[in-house]
C-alpha cells in the first residue's frame, strides 16, 4: 500500500469505520481516537496491507480497539457516572432510531459489533468472521441471536406503550 | 438443499434479513410467506431490528491524511539592511615576513661564525700588522715634521701606523707614494692648505685625534683625524725650500672617512651602512610583529 492507497483509504473508509465505532461506544471523542489509532496502525503497517484489504482490515482493528477500550472501561468504577456528564451522547433524530439504538445498547459488544458490521457495512459472514477472529457459524448463531433480542426488545411492552 | 418448514423458517428468515440466501432459496421463503401469514408478521417484526444506514461524517478525518498536502515556503526577498557591516576585508598578509626571519637568523649566524673566525685569525693577523709597521718603518723612515713641513703632510702615518690597523697602513703606504714625486707633493699641499683653510673655521676641539684601536679580532673605528691644525693657515705659495717651523698640517684623510663607513672583521670588509640597514630591517620586524599582537 502506498501513500497515495492510504489516503484513498482515508477518502472511503474513514466515516465508515468512525460510524462502526460510535454507534458501538457512543462516546464521539473515543470514537475518534480509536478511529485515529486504527488508521495510525494501518499506515504503520502499509507495507503489509494491500489495498483491496485496507477496508477489513481498519474494521479488525478498529473492533479489537473497541473490544480492548469497552473492557477498560468496565474497569472504571465511576466510568459510568462519568459517562453523565462528560461523555456526549450520539444524538438521535427519530424515536425509532433511538429506541432501535437503545435497544442496540442492550447487546454485548460482539453481538453490537456483528450487526453493526452486518447492517452499516454489508459484510458477509465469512468477511465478519475475519474482522471478529470468529468462524462463521458462530458469526451467525450470534448474528441472529442479536436479531431475536433487538425483536424482544423492539415489541416488548414498555417500548409498545 | 434444505426445504422451508414450520420448524426451520425462523433461520431463513433471519438470513434472508442478513441477505444471505441466495436466489433460490429467497424465492422459496416468500412462497412459505405467502401460504403462512403470521410468518410475515414475523418476518415484519424482524425486519425493523435492520438498522437504517444513515450517513455519520468523521469530524477529524482530515488529520488522518498523510503528508497529501506539501508545505511549500515560498521565496521571499527579505534584504537585511546592515549588510555592509558584515562585510569584511582580509588583512594583506606578508608572506616574506618568514623569509626576512630566515634571512635575518641567517645573517646573525653569518655575523656570529665571521665574528668567531675573526677572533682567532686576529690573534695571528695582529703579528702581521705589526711585521707591516716594520716592514713600513724600514723602508721609508719619517723625517721629524719640522724639519720637513712638506713630509708632515704625508706623516700623520706614524700616529696611524701605531694603531696596528692594516687599513691605515695602506693608507698610509698610498699617501707615502704620492709624496714622492716632487710635483704630486706641491698639488697635494695646495690641496691640504686649501682644505685646511675650510677646516680651520670649524673650531680646533672639533677635530678630534683619535686612534683606530684594535680589539682582538674586531676592529673598533673610531672616527679619525680629519685635520689638526696647531698653527694659523700658512700660504703655501712659497717655495718649498722656505722653512716654516711652526706649522703642523697634517692632510685630510679622505680615504680614511671613506673606510669609516667599512669595519673590517677578520679578513672581511663589510659595509656599516648594511649593518645598520639590516638591524633596521630586524627592527621594523620585531615592530611589525608587536603590532599585529596589540591588534590582534
Amino acid at each position: 500500500m502506498t501513500e497515495k492507497d492510504y489516503n484513498e483509504s482515508v477518502l472511503l473508509y474513514a466515516d465508515n469505520v468512525y460510524r462502526f465505532i460510535v454507534k458501538n461506544l457512543r462516546h464521539n471523542e473515543d470514537a475518534e481516537d480509536i478511529l485515529q489509532s486504527a488508521f495510525e496502525k494501518l499506515w504503520i503497517h502499509k507495507d503489509n496491507v494491500e489495498p483491496s484489504k485496507a477496508k477489513s482490515y481498519l474494521f479488525t482493528v478498529a473492533y479489537h480497539l473497541l473490544i480492548d477500550h469497552t473492557r477498560k472501561a468496565k474497569r472504571i468504577s465511576l466510568q459510568e457516572s462519568f459517562e453523565n456528564d462528560t461523555q456526549t451522547a450520539y444524538q438521535e433524530n427519530k424515536a425509532l432510531k433511538k429506541v432501535l439504538h437503545d435497544a442496540l445498547a442492550t447487546l454485548n459488544e460482539t453481538q453490537r459489533s456483528l450487526v453493526l458490521l452486518k447492517d452499516y457495512e454489508g459484510y458477509s459472514y465469512e468477511e465478519i468472521g475475519e474482522i471478529t477472529k470468529l468462524t462463521t457459524d458462530q458469526v451467525r448463531v450470534y448474528l441472529h441471536r442479536a436479531r431475536l433480542k433487538l425483536r424482544n426488545y423492539l415489541i416488548s411492552p414498555q417500548q409498545v406503550l | 438443499m434444505q426445504n422451508i418448514n414450520l420448524h426451520n423458517y425462523q433461520d431463513f428468515l433471519l438470513r434472508y434479513i442478513d441477505e444471505e440466501l441466495n436466489l433460490r432459496e429467497t424465492e422459496d421463503l416468500l412462497a412459505f410467506v405467502a401460504l403462512h401469514p403470521a410468518v410475515g408478521e414475523e418476518l415484519e417484526s424482524l425486519q425493523s431490528t435492520k438498522l437504517e444506514i444513515e450517513s455519520i461524517a468523521c469530524p477529524s478525518k482530515a488529520l488522518l491524511y498523510k503528508n497529501i498536502f506539501p508545505v511549500t515556503l515560498e521565496p521571499t526577498t527579505i534584504v537585511y539592511p546592515n549588510k555592509q557591516k558584515l562585510f569584511k576585508k582580509e588583512k594583506e598578509k606578508a608572506p616574506v615576513i618568514l623569509l626576512r626571519w630566515w634571512a635575518v637568523g641567517a645573517a646573525a649566524i653569518f655575523i656570529f661564525i665571521v665574528a668567531r673566525n675573526g677572533m682567532f685569525n686576529g690573534e695571528a693577523g695582529n703579528g702581521l700588522s705589526k711585521n707591516n709597521v716594520a716592514k713600513n718603518n724600514s723602508v721609508k723612515p719619517v723625517s721629524s715634521p719640522v724639519n720637513n713641513p712638506i713630509n708632515n703632510i704625508s706623516t700623520p702615518n706614524d700616529t696611524i701606523v701605531n694603531t696596528g690597523s692594516i687599513v691605515s697602513t695602506n693608507v698610509k703606504e698610498d699617501q707615502q707614494n704620492i709624496t714622492t714625486n716632487p710635483l704630486e707633493r706641491s698639488v697635494l699641499r695646495d690641496v691640504a692648505y686649501h682644505t685646511i683653510q675650510n677646516a680651520s673655521t670649524v673650531a680646533a676641539s672639533e677635530a678630534e685625534h683619535t686612534i683606530p684601536s684594535y680589539n682582538g679580532s674586531i676592529i673598533d673605528i673610531k672616527p679619525t683625524v680629519i685635520a689638526e691644525i696647531t698653527a694659523a693657515p700658512i700660504a703655501l705659495n712659497e717655495s718649498a725650500e722656505t722653512e716654516e717651523p711652526n706649522e703642523t698640517i697634517e692632510t685630510i684623510d679622505t680615504e680614511a672617512a671613506s673606510s669609516n663607513r667599512s669595519v673590517m672583521v677578520g679578513a672581511f670588509e663589510i659595509d656599516k651602512d648594511k649593518f645598520r640597514g639590516l638591524f633596521r630591517k630586524a627592527n621594523a620586524l620585531f615592530k611589525n610583529k608587536e603590532n599585529n599582537k596589540n591588534e590582534k
